[in-house]
């Protein structure tokens, strides 16, 4: 079995990327259209509500009134069900069906009316809230969909004493959704293969003709989709423009109807086009006062959406030439073939690679663009395009240079700064690092005596703080550096010292920690030295002392040295380990006082969990991932250099 | 001649002051913790010391031994608080993690030992990078895919999964190291008797391989049983706490359960010392065979 041929391989190439191509565009026209017409038809509802609420304004608070008005402005406005008017526990006016006889209003909300009730307080708090933040955070007019196709559109009644009051109104159904054909699509299918079908009899099988040609093709075929979809859509949004308009001219007349009826007062005109707004009550001021549409206004926001639908569009016929070039190319062929010539050794690694892509590396790339984000806990309902921030966290982190203040009283530290935070993690763990090696080593070389009597028993005893979970061991040493219980502060009380608050001060507090974690991390450092130390052929040293050399002269040139292929990789463990001590400062510092003895992953950890600040955090954590990353490179050359 | 005799027998008397005073050191805290669990009280002191205390009571403070013996704190964190619950669940979030991690880790790196493919260095090399993201920055996506997508947070099993995932790097590793160092001739005669690549797998390397499956175990069974920000992330629901969240329950914030706290320690600690005590032989060549070699 040979190849397929270019010219059938860059077919099907064209096929498949403009059958993706056409299926995500239709996909995205489809959703931009229905996303309009739902826009659409919750306008015309909000229109609606707001009129009904000038109606309800204007009749200051009479009862009867009120009910007269709304009952004739329903009946004039027929693709409204119902209309409900609540104030507190009240129910003011209502054209349900079911609200007559009996239940007629104005009566007390039954018990099942509780949702209207709700609604209520909750449109009343949001009003309270946004007004407090002078900003538009929480929805003033509800919109939520019934079934069968309907909306109930809320939101506060008319008038400046109606906080607490509530109108609500039902649509009839909707009209349906607008199909769209599948038409232009199949079209900008067909299209590009018969064309590329044609020129590739002509070319032959040339394959750089043959890719400039596919790509041309595809491409121009793309565009043209892009355009006839972009102005139907746009298309779509200035009839949903006008079709509010109509609904704004209509709606004002049947006011002014009503009120001339009722004998209320009649002048609505001047309002009545800020009856079209968004969740905030803010008006959209895309149609003008005598019901005509604002188009420069309109304009802009046709464009918006415009630029919305393109950019997914271009991503789209992005990906379709990407699959055009990876067939055309061969790609699929040659991934196919390699796939089952080593069916076995993928078969193998599938289950643990796939894993590892859903909960390693998916987050992982996740968190980076969290990174370019200002996500917070006020907006993670948002997607993170909205929130995109570019750099401006990693500026914000990095650019926060001066860490040291000089003043009348000596330096004075910002320990919030991110490079107070590098400095002292770099410091604990040079420190910590340090002790660790000597003191291991030591008790290493010690151990290593040969004839000492109980030495099993010291190892064992010795190895202990290794195997305890060090959250345990960093609690109990929590506990054992209280202020007034602990049992350190006995013990310096024991030799007439004063005890010490040791969370108090930046370097006590950095103390109370370092001996915690010396107390776990030492054991590994001995056992590392120990096993190394055992390794060493005893005729070294035989041979040394015949040779005279001193004890210190042998510990130099046979001991050290033959430490070094164990200690090395154990030292550079013991950095990354070091260096991401969570759970140790976490637990037994929290960073106080003031966050001076935070490491950067529980400043990072403190940022996301404690200031709610996800975007932020998540740049942080970057900077943390880029310093490792750093490290591990460094790290790779010195050993690749000393095992050499 | 004399100095090099004199070097050789180096008195040991010096060097047992040395290592008594670090065994001391090095126990103390575990014999604190061992009083305050039996001394039937909450508070975090050994003995109570009065406000104008002689020498002898302040010496009495710091004594490792309670006052008076008392089991009630062992007895109680056990019936009254809801710890051997958070056990269970600790037991079990362990046992099937070390299971899960363990068969996945070990054909994987079976794989990346024997088989030559395209992809092998990036993935081993992204294996190895993986290790060096930061938990923070995949703790919040974690949790919109298990808890918000999946719908398993407070669910054994949402952390088994997040576990064992995490712990196959650190595991391929490991055994990868191991692997390595297995004769290829064992498995080259097998395929000459007929063995097939399934049996080769399961009857001639992981039998060969059983410290090193050993050594990923325990650290796989280790993880899982210490984690604790994963699994308060998790869990918020009381009866879904992992023993490690709940310790911290007894002692953080406003509540110093001190008691409960050491008593519960000295049982989570149990298993994992006497586990670590016996396979430690295996420690330095399991960790120095694999996570290093470059």
């Amino acid at each position: 079995m040979g190849a397929p041929s270019h010219r059938w391989r860059f077919l099907a190439g064209v096929a498949l990327g403009a059958a993706l191509g056409a299926w995500l565009a239709h996909g995205f026209v489809g959703d931009a259209r229905a996303r309009i017409a739902a826009d659409r038809e919750a306008r015309r509802a909000t229109v609606a509500l707001q009129a009904a609420g000038a109606l309800v304004a204007r009749t200051d608070a009479d009862g009867d009134a009120v009910r007269r008005a709304l009952d004739a402005w329903q009946m004039g406005t027929p693709d409204v069900a119902q209309v409900r008017l609540a104030r507190g526990m009240q129910l003011e006016a209502s054209t349900a069906p079911g609200d007559a006889g009996e239940r007629v209003a104005p009566r007390r909300l039954a018990r099942e009316e509780k949702p209207l009730y709700d609604r209520a307080q909750r449109i009343a708090t949001a009003i309270q809230t946004n007004r407090e933040e002078q900003g538009g955070r929480k929805e003033e007019i509800e919109v939520a969909p019934l079934p069968g196709r309907r909306l109930s559109v809320a939101g506060p009644s008319g008038g400046e004493s109606s906080a607490a009051g509530i109108l609500e109104i039902e649509t009839v159904e909707l009209p349906p959704l607008p199909a769209t054909s599948w038409w232009d699509f199949l079209l900008a299918v067909i299209a590009p293969v018969a064309a590329f079908g044609l020129f590739a009899l002509v070319a032959g099988e040339r394959r750089r003709l043959l890719v400039g040609a596919a790509v041309v093709c595809l491409s121009v075929s793309m565009l043209l989709l892009v355009r006839v979809s972009t102005a139907r859509v746009a298309e779509d949004r200035r009839a949903e423009t006008a079709a509010v308009a109509e609904r704004v001219s209509e709606q004002t007349a049947r006011v002014r109807a009503v009120a001339a009826a009722q004998g209320l007062p009649a002048e609505v005109a001047a309002a009545s086009a800020d009856w079209d707004t968004d969740a905030f009550r803010r008006p959209r001021a895309e149609v003008a006062a005598d019901g005509a549409v604002h188009l420069e206004r309109l304009a802009d926001s046709v464009e918006e959406t415009v630029r919305h639908l393109r950019r997914s569009l271009a991503a789209g016929a992005v990906l379709a030439v990407v699959l055009l070039l990876l067939v055309g190319l061969g790609a699929f062929h040659r991934l196919g073939r390699t796939l089952s010539r080593n069916r076995q050794a993928y078969l193998y690694i599938a289950p643990a690679i796939v894993g590892m892509l859903i909960l390693v590396f998916y987050p992982f790339s996740y968190g980076i663009a969290l990174s370019f984000t200002d996500s917070n806990i006020y907006n993670t309902n948002k997607n993170l395009a909205d929130l995109w921030v570019g750099l401006r966290n990693y500026a914000e982190i990095l650019g926060d240079v001066a860490f040291v203040k000089r003043t009348e009283g000596g330096f004075v530290f910002n320990y919030l700064s991110f490079y107070w935070t590098l400095l002292f993690n770099v410091f604990w763990t040079v420190t910590n690092v340090v002790i660790g090696v000597t003191s291991g080593l030591v008790l290493a070389l010690i151990l290593n005596t040969r004839a000492l009597a109980f030495r099993p028993a010291y190892r064992v005893l010795l190895i202990l703080p290794w195997a305890m979970p060090n959250y345990i061991t960093a609690l109990i040493w929590k506990g054992m550096f209280h202020q007034q219980f602990g049992v350190i502060n006995q013990v310096l009380q024991l030799f007439g010292l004063s005890p010490v608050n040791w969370f108090d001060h930046p370097f006590t507090s950095y103390l109370a920690a370092l001996t915690t974690n010396a107390w776990l991390s030492f054991p590994f450092m001995m056992v590392v030295s120990l096993g190394a130390l055992q390794s060493i052929p005893a005729d070294l040293y035989e041979a040394a002392r015949v040779d005279g050399a001193s004890r210190w002269q042998s510990f130099r040139a046979i001991t050290l040295p033959s430490l070094r292929p164990a200690l090395v990789p154990a030292v550079i463990l013991s950095v990354v380990w070091t260096f991401n001590m969570f759970n140790i400062i976490f637990l037994v510092t929290a960073g106080d006082p003031g966050g001076s003895t935070e490491i950067l992953i529980t400043q990072a950890y403190k940022f996301a969990f404690q200031k709610y600040r996800y975007g932020y955090a998540a740049a942080y954590s970057t900077v943390i991932f880029g310093i490792l990353l750093v490290y591990g490179v460094f790290q790779n050359r010195y050993s690749k250099a000393t095992e050499s | 001649m004399s100095r090099a005799r004199r070097d050789q027998e180096l008195p040991h008397a010096p060097l047992h002051v040395v290592l008594v005073a670090a065994t001391l050191a090095t126990v103390y805290p575990v014999l604190w913790v061992v009083s305050i669990a039996f001394s039937g009280r909450q508070t975090l002191a050994i003995a109570d010391i009065p406000s104008d205390p002689s020498i002898w009571q302040r010496l009495r403070a710091v004594v490792p031994w309670p006052e008076q013996w008392s089991a009630t704190n062992f007895v109680s964190v056990m019936s009254d608080q809801p710890f051997g619950r958070w056990l269970l669940n600790s037991v079990v979030v362990a046992l099937f993690t070390t299971l899960a991690g363990i068969v996945l880790s070990c054909t994987a790196a079976y794989a990346f030992s024997r088989f030559k493919f395209p992809g092998r260095r990036a993935g081993m090399m992204s294996f190895l990078v993986s290790q060096m993201f930061p938990g923070v920055l995949t703790l919040i996506p974690l949790y919109i895919i298990m808890v918000q997508v999946l719908g398993l947070g407070n669910s054994q099993l949402g952390l088994i999964i997040v576990y064992a995932t995490t712990s196959i790097p650190f595991s391929v590793w490991m055994l990868k190291g191991y692997f390595d160092t297995i004769p290829k001739e064992l498995e080259e005669a097998a395929i000459i008797e007929g063995a097939s690549a399934g049996t080769i797998f399961w009857r001639i390397v992981l039998p060969l391989a059983k410290p090193a499956v050993a050594i990923t175990a325990l650290f796989s069974f280790m993880t899982s049983w210490n984690e604790f920000i994963l699994a308060a992330t998790f869990m918020d629901k009381e009866e879904m706490y992992t023993a490690p969240v709940g310790l911290r329950f007894f002692v953080g914030g406003f509540s110093q359960q001190w008691g409960y706290f050491a008593a519960g320690s000295i049982i989570v600690s149990i298993p994992v010392v006497v586990l670590f005590l016996y396979l430690q032989k295996y420690l330095v060549s399991g960790l120095t065979a694999g996570s290093v070699k470059g």
